[in-house]
């Protein structure tokens, strides 16, 4: 299970980085290697047949670069709009893999993204980190679910 | 400019639609995203976001017609994408006016509807297209 969400987390990303940006240099990493001070988080909270949330680590300087991409304008700060629109990226991505994983009779809705802290004190069935390396900059998904 | 000709779907109605979108999208952002103080910007953006409104429910119905006219399989599903969006603005229209426009909130709905329509052009329509031209 903990592969199949994996998977399904990196192909719809790699998907939206394509169709969404152009970005077609898309790669998954070591966990380990992602480091970053500087980011913005938003969790997309699961519930149905798997209950939990997804967290999207942003750096700052990856979210700069998507909605400059997207604008086309020059963005220098994180700001409502730029958190904003990295939480919808965020929120389609989780769609799009519900819609792929309800084909093989998993069926979970998901909650309006959030911003919200990394730690988290529960333990979860399935916790594991998709880290994703792209032409314009890094992020990590960290998948945290329990099968209800 | 915003649009891409890869947006493209073959439809000119539907096309020439998207083109407007896009085109009233990026007056928005660049009005939002000016320097001049929020007091300036505020008739132009409040100008815009009710066109928004009109408009993106015509262009809706007119999409949704023609995948009934193709007899698109994901017509249902698609519409619910509509139906979402459409819930979102009116709702957020309310809690604007009744923050008495407030910039943060914009700002953010800004950022979504930016990144709500290349996605849903880019990808959700693409799929009407890619239908109609395996249907031949
Ligand atoms: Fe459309
Ligand atoms: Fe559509």
């Amino acid at each position: 299970m903990k592969d199949i969400l994996y998977k399904a987390f990196f192909d719809a990303t790699q998907n939206a980085f394509k169709l969404m940006l152009n970005i077609l240099e898309v790669s998954d990493h070591p966990a380990g290697d992602f480091k970053c001070d500087d980011e913005v988080d938003i969790a997309i909270g699961v519930t149905g047949d798997l209950q939990g949330k997804v967290i999207y680590r942003y750096p700052v300087s990856t979210s700069l670069n998507i909605v400059n991409i997207m604008s086309g304008m020059q963005f220098d700060a994180v700001d409502a709009f730029v958190t904003s629109a990295v939480s919808e990226i965020a929120n389609i991505i989780s769609g799009n893999v519900l819609t792929a994983l309800s084909e093989n009779d998993m069926n979970c809705d998901i909650l309006p993204p959030e911003q919200c802290k990394l730690d988290d004190d529960k333990k979860y069935d399935i916790n594991t980190s998709c880290h994703i390396r792209t032409a314009i900059g890094e992020i990590c998904l960290e998948i945290r679910l329990n099968r209800a | 400019m915003l649009w891409k000709e890869s947006y493209e779907i073959g439809v000119p109605l539907i096309d020439a639609q998207h083109k407007e979108l896009f085109r009233r999208v990026e007056l928005f952002l660049q009005v939002l995203r000016s320097e001049v103080c929020w007091d300036e910007k505020v008739q132009k953006v409040n100008e815009t976001l009710e066109f928004m409104k009109g408009y993106v429910v015509e262009h809706f119905r007119d999409e949704e017609e023609y995948q009934q006219s193709i007899g698109y399989p994901g017509y249902e599903a698609h519409k619910q994408l509509h139906t979402g969006m459409v819930e979102y603005v009116l709702e957020f229209s309310k809690k604007y006016e009744q923050s008495n426009n407030d910039e943060q909130l914009i700002q953010q709905f800004g950022g979504k509807l930016l990144a709500w329509l290349i996605n849903h052009v880019a990808a959700e329509d693409q799929r009407i297209a890619d239908y109609a031209k395996k249907k031949g």
